[in-house]
């Protein structure tokens, strides 16, 4: 049983570690080909009311929406990303979310002729259980996350 | 000094330290976000379903079965985010947590149904790369049992995967309970972690027992 129980974890972990090997080098592709449109990570990472399609948050801002970039305190891990994603997809404002824990932002396309204050977004990032750090808008949105100022 | 003293000024200095060093754990969702959660180790079993009204405290149903002792444990459980740090590539929090409720003998222990508390501290510091953390309680159901046990934990994971990516972890846990007949307690285990769901499987070496634990925050 124990041989059997280590075996099978064993197994789960190299699979895993091999998986996200070859995935880690599919996403470095992405980013370098089209990086100043945000990286094209799998579907997974957009969740928006209902499981969405990965082209969600491009699509949205297609369709006239605002792009807001959220740079976050605190992101490091998955229910990061639940926790947001749910919590703004409770706005009537918002189009699509999405985490992402490489960058550490939570990107937001708001529907057509909508927006959302910062105010409103510290607000909401704070009950999800985070911190916000910058809110970047218009061509700022597009830019990298600038290095955080230890000093402040 | 009694048993229970004992149990109090142990957590008490836990307490203390941890607010002292920093931490981490997820006992307490986002506002509106209710999690489930089950954990089997060398000696018990717990499961918790909560639901957060603030991202600061949780309130939920506890239910606690030490296998070793044949005591059930049941009774709504609160739990309080008492600090978070953030920081650019970490996150650290220390949580207290409190049950009252009833406990009964099972199985073999024939001891009939007592009011109960537990009482604890959860604490952790995690990267994408490296975790860290430590919980202890103390449990009190009159001559039924009086406990305590402590936990630290140490991981890594041999990727850094991004949102929606299955996250892998290879840990180690170090229990401490002084009342087992082997009080200290080395399980390795393995987490797999993906969206909303969490899971665990290790094994304890000190005692050839499984470890398997689960969360789902919906």
């Amino acid at each position: 049983m124990k041989k059997i129980f280590l075996a099978a974890a064993f197994s789960l972990v190299a699979s895993a570690t091999l998986a996200q090997h070859n995935h880690g080098a599919d996403n470095d592709d992405g980013a370098m080909m089209d990086h100043a449109q945000g990286h094209n990570h799998e579907a997974t990472d957009v969740v928006a009311l209902e499981p969405a399609p990965a082209s969600a948050l491009e699509a949205a801002e297609a369709a006239g929406g605002e792009l807001i970039v959220v740079d976050v305190l605190g992101v490091v891990c998955d229910f990061c990303a639940v926790a947001m994603n749910k919590t703004f997809a409770k706005r009537s404002e918002v189009a699509a979310t999405r985490v992402d824990l490489d960058d550490k932002t939570l990107k937001i396309v708001t529907r057509p002729g909508q927006t959302l204050a910062d105010a409103e977004i510290e607000k909401l990032v704070k009950s999800a259980g985070y911190r916000t750090r910058a809110i970047r808008r218009g061509d700022a949105a597009n830019e990298a996350r600038a290095p955080i100022d230890e000093t402040r | 000094m009694t048993r229970n003293s004992r149990v109090a000024v142990t957590t008490a200095c836990a307490v203390v330290v941890l607010v002292g060093t920093g931490a981490v754990a997820r006992p307490v969702s986002y506002a509106g976000g209710w999690t489930a959660i089950e954990q089997t180790d060398r000696q018990a079993t717990m499961a918790l379903v909560h639901y957060s009204p603030t991202p600061t405290y949780s309130i939920g149903l506890r239910i606690d079965w030490d296998r070793r002792d044949d005591i059930l444990f049941v009774g709504p459980q609160a739990t309080w985010l008492a600090k978070r740090w953030f920081g650019e590539d970490y996150q650290a929090n220390v949580y207290l947590f409190g049950a009252a409720g009833a406990a009964k003998g099972v199985g073999d222990n024939d001891g009939e149904a007592r009011a109960a508390v537990l009482g604890g501290v959860m604490a952790d510091w995690e990267t994408r790369r490296l975790f860290v953390s430590y919980r202890a309680h103390g449990f009190e159901a009159g001559d039924l049992d009086a406990t305590f046990m402590q936990a630290a934990r140490v991981g890594f994971a041999p990727y850094v995967a991004n949102t929606g990516a299955l996250h892998t972890w290879l840990m180690i846990e170090i229990d401490h309970r002084p009342d087992n007949p082997e009080p200290i307690g080395v399980t390795p285990l393995v987490r797999f972690f993906k969206g909303p769901a969490l899971f665990e499987a290790g094994w304890s070496v000190t005692d050839d027992r499984p470890l398997v634990n689960f969360t789902y925050r919906f």
